[in-house]
């Protein structure tokens, strides 16, 4: 009898010790206090930004530097545009969409679900054939891709990513969609096809340029002319209680602050030179 | 270090989800579970099979349907204005989705306990003078409790580990409706695997925990029975 009961003490102590060390990898308790304080989205310092994917780099860099300057807190949430669009329409409590095309923000104008004169222009994308480095695979042109041991080709879901469309106008504007077809997989967003190429789960793939830098892949750009211009727009949510910041922060991103980063992820402006983007492999 | 503290926001949501809804869940779940297990009929039989499905179903067509329903193009617009809840794109609506995902956990481990009930109990105790009420709390959850309190467990648990509904529903708002398991979801995207690991690890701690509590509570229990 003794012995039983002291085996139940043993499986208490285990699953107190493991719950214990669970909790306290996260160091912070405070939330105990008042679990509340982090639903509450009526602060009028903290901006919530949807952003497209591949925005990803440069805008964590320019909203840490936004965060500095006016005392304000920016959360990011990203996704292709073609989901932030659905979830603005159902209702996403976001103050401002940094979309990756013109089209879908056209669309939530249109809707009324953004403020018409707060849209604007901030940046022309690129895409690039993306190699994972470790594949052992060299490629530097889509026209080499059906000739090339190549087992899966990672592009954005053309149905909801503007990137992933314009890799698909590109692959068919070099006439190797059709040949490739069995051969592609698409990622949610172009976040999601970066890291199936970083992880070499596909040798190749078509990703934004402004995500491309990064040590897992060696990448060459795609011509212009193969797709439509990836002109990306934003817009102020309307209804947001945060106008005035998300203004603020959408000037931000087109101003003195912002431009030098997005230019340093490859995102040029239609007026600017088109620059000599990061470093080539 | 710092990198820890960005982890609490998302253990404070889930565990605030996943407790609300974990209660809920029950206190849905046993009433469910005492009405199937005491009444049969054609209806019951419709009724528990339907319960059932937000097990087997797929994570899209809830969230799919739950973002309709509660959202703009639904029950939303009044939702905000008369009651002045925002669901959708918010935890209520992480706590809606993980409700209806952790109730038919509930409901089979509470209505296992209460078929245990026969008929001759009942008829004893209302010859005794027993209201329906009393009959509920005096016989009905003293018999099942440890199917409730294991169901309660499960369905909390459950709730934790929601990820593909609450996704659609309450979107993936750091700081608002981030949870551990989209935390995880998020990490891995950005290829961030030594973050997906950490998270991963504790929500498994969490769970194990739990379990191990479940475990040896009623262990303990049965020696004292």
């Amino acid at each position: 009898m003794r012995k039983r009961i002291e085996k139940g003490r043993l499986v208490l102590i285990a699953a107190l010790l493991t719950l214990v060390l669970g909790a306290s990898s996260c160091g912070n308790w405070s939330f105990l206090i008042n679990p509340l304080e982090i639903s509450d989205s009526t602060a009028t310092n903290e901006l919530t930004v949807a952003a497209a994917a591949d925005l990803q780099f440069a805008f964590a860099e320019i909203a840490a530097l936004f965060e500095e300057e006016t005392d304000s807190r920016v959360t990011l949430v990203f996704g292709s545009t073609g989901q932030l669009g659905q979830q603005i329409e159902n209702g996403a409590p976001y103050d401002l969409f940094a979309a990756a095309d013109r089209k879908v923000i056209g669309r939530l104008v249109e809707l009324g679900l953004i403020e018409a004169d707060s849209v604007s222009l901030y940046a022309r994308g690129r895409i690039v054939l993306a190699v994972n480095r470790q594949s052992g695979i060299a490629a530097s042109d889509l026209k080499e891709l059906p000739g090339l041991p190549v087992r899966s080709i990672a592009i954005a879901n053309p149905d909801h990513a503007p990137y992933g469309a314009a890799a698909q106008q590109a692959m068919e504007a070099t006439g190797v969609w059709d040949d490739l077809q069995d051969r592609l997989v698409f990622g949610e967003n172009v976040r999601q096809t970066l890291q199936f190429v970083q992880t070499g789960d596909a040798e190749v793939g078509i990703v934004a340029l402004s995500v491309a830098n990064v040590p897992e892949i060696s990448w060459t750009l795609i011509d212009e002319q193969y797709h439509d211009p990836l002109d990306q727009a934003l817009g102020v949510v309307a209804g947001s209680p945060r106008i005035g910041l998300a203004r603020r922060f959408a000037r931000f991103i087109n101003g003195e602050s912002g431009r030098p980063i997005m230019r340093k992820y490859g995102f040029t402006l239609p007026e600017e030179a088109p620059g000599a983007p990061g470093s080539e492999p | 270090m710092d990198s820890f503290i960005t982890d609490w926001p998302p253990l404070a949501i889930s565990l605030w989800v996943s407790t609300i809804a974990g209660f809920s869940a029950l206190v849905l779940g046993v009433s469910l579970a005492w009405y199937l297990a005491r009444t049969k009929n054609r209806f019951t039989v419709i009724l528990e099979g339907l319960t059932l499905l937000s097990l087997v179903l797929p994570p899209t067509i809830l969230g799919y349907y739950l973002l309709v329903a509660l959202g703009r193009q639904g029950l939303g617009t009044w939702l905000e204005q008369a009651l002045g809840i925002r669901v959708v794109f918010a935890w209520p609506g992480a706590v809606v989705v993980a409700t209806i995902v952790a109730m038919p956990l509930v409901i089979q481990t509470a209505k296992t306990g209460f078929t245990e009930i026969g008929r001759e109990i009942e008829d004893a105790a209302r010859v005794d003078g027993c209201g329906r009420w009393q009959f509920f709390w005096l016989v009905g959850v003293p018999v099942a409790w440890r199917g409730i309190a294991a169901g309660g467990m499960l369905g909390f648990l459950r709730a934790l580990g929601e990820f593909g509904a609450t996704l659609m529903v309450a979107g993936n708002i750091p700081g608002r409706t981030q949870t551990l398991a989209m935390a995880i979801f998020d990490a891995v995207q950005k290829n961030d695997f030594s973050t997906a690991n950490r998270i991963a690890l504790l929500l498994l701690s969490i769970s194990f925990g739990v379990i191990l509590l479940v475990y040896f509570t009623n262990q303990r229990i049965a020696r004292r029975e």
